[in-house]
């Protein structure tokens, strides 16, 4: 839960933010980095939580704001620059996967990413393994809806906006992902509750 | 609860590692930022002063908080801008520097003012180790880090800056105290570190007590 010092923290950094992107606009580098310092970890995230190489995530983390301070001046603040961000870094990333996946064999990434967490209390390593890999193998949109959401706690507002569909769209598209992965775990379930 | 909805809630939870992202350390930021910044950046530094606000945006900062000292300054350059040729400095490099051995000259229209400028910046660094162990940096010291910002990046522009080494004192003063601006709250103590670890590389504070001599003793 975020802290009430964290989340007036937050709440004055956006109020400074209009301020850092005309300075960062007009070239001043210490906003850029102030805009990059606040933003950058989550892009972060999001871009590993895609392609599971940390490497490969910051390289799209970098992309993603060089692609952004390049289209600033263009920024109209019709929604939070991290909506906008955001969106920027979903582009990046769902291109760059689009190219890594020709050249990547799934199965190594899913070694290599899955670290054996806290969380592992809470399922089966086979499920988990098993959906990691169903997760791999969802179609990009309902891919993209279900990472965001139940993997790293975008609302569904968030999402919309940053993919540019409607809300309802979003839930829709959740509401696939999850019956996909429940389909493709459907044995696990028959286990599970036996 | 239905068998399928406890699955769902099974399955989400075991969704949460998925690609499980590492901590990005303060080197992996820095790194990140050299690549975007020569790419997005390859203009030289503009100082805000060549910034205007836009419409609605809240300067609240800069409406609310100039000190008089920045006043002062403000018509300072505006003054020396006609009255002293500026010399042409090579940007100067970040990275440790070691203290300087020569006096610091500062043209003296802006002795005053920058005298009063060094001696409020020392004394809100030297605070910081106290604020730091309270653990909480109140609003006002945080505003006054924010109008000494504000003044550096005044001082840096005009012909106060034409010594090199009171020039390269004012970039790493601006680039900790944008630190202490950064920082909004004392409750991280990694860039705290960070924060006394750049103090204590560039040799921030003797520099900045020896330029306080250096132009008191013009005065």
């Amino acid at each position: 839960m975020t802290s009430p010092a964290v989340a007036v923290e937050a709440q004055r950094f956006v109020s400074r933010e209009p301020e850092l992107i005309a300075r960062a606009v007009a070239g001043d580098r210490l906003a850029a980095r102030e805009l990059y310092d606040a933003h950058a970890p989550r892009v972060f995230r999001l871009a590993f939580r895609f392609c599971g190489d940390a490497e490969l995530a910051r390289e799209l983390t970098q992309e993603t704001f060089i692609r952004a301070f390049a289209q600033l001046g263009r920024f109209r603040g019709d929604s939070a620059l991290s909506t906008w961000l955001h969106r920027v870094a979903v582009s990046v990333i769902s291109n760059a996967m689009r190219k890594v996946k020709r050249f990547r064999a799934r199965e190594t990434d899913l070694d290599e990413a899955a670290p054996i967490a806290a969380e592992t209390r809470h399922a089966d390593p086979d499920l988990r393994d098993a959906l990691h890999r169903a997760i791999d193998e969802l179609p990009d949109i309902y891919r993209t809806t279900l990472i965001m959401h139940d993997v790293e706690g975008y609302t569904h507002e968030e999402i919309a906006g940053v993919l540019g569909v409607a809300e309802g769209t979003c839930k829709s598209r959740l509401s696939v992902a999850r019956a996909q992965l429940r389909e493709k775990l459907a044995h696990f379930a028959k286990e599970w509750f036996a | 609860m239905t068998q399928d909805d406890r699955f769902t809630e099974i399955a989400r939870k075991a969704a949460r590692d998925y690609n499980d992202p590492p901590e990005l350390s303060r080197g992996d930021m820095d790194a990140m930022w050299s690549a975007i910044e020569r790419e997005s950046f390859a203009k030289p530094f503009r100082t805000p002063s060549a910034v205007r606000p836009v419409p609605g945006s809240p300067w609240s900062w800069a409406t609310r908080g100039i000190l008089p000292l920045a006043a002062t300054l403000m018509l300072g350059v505006g003054i020396g801008r006609f009255a002293l040729p500026r010399p042409q400095t090579a940007p100067a490099e970040i990275g440790p520097r070691t203290a300087a051995t020569d006096t610091v000259k500062v043209p003296e229209p802006y002795q005053n003012t920058t005298s009063r400028y060094l001696g409020q910046t020392t004394a809100l660094l030297a605070a910081l180790p106290a604020e730091v162990k309270e653990g909480s940096a109140d609003e006002q010291f945080l505003r006054r880090a924010h109008d000494l910002l504000l003044t550096t990046r005044l001082l840096m522009d005009s012909p106060a800056a034409a010594d090199p080494r009171f020039q390269s004192l004012l970039e790493d003063l601006e680039l900790v105290l944008a630190q202490v601006v950064r920082l909004q709250s004392i409750q991280n103590r990694a860039e705290l570190d960070l924060i006394r670890q750049a103090l204590e590389q560039r040799d921030v504070l003797p520099r900045l007590r020896t330029a306080v001599a250096d132009i008191s003793a013009d005065d």
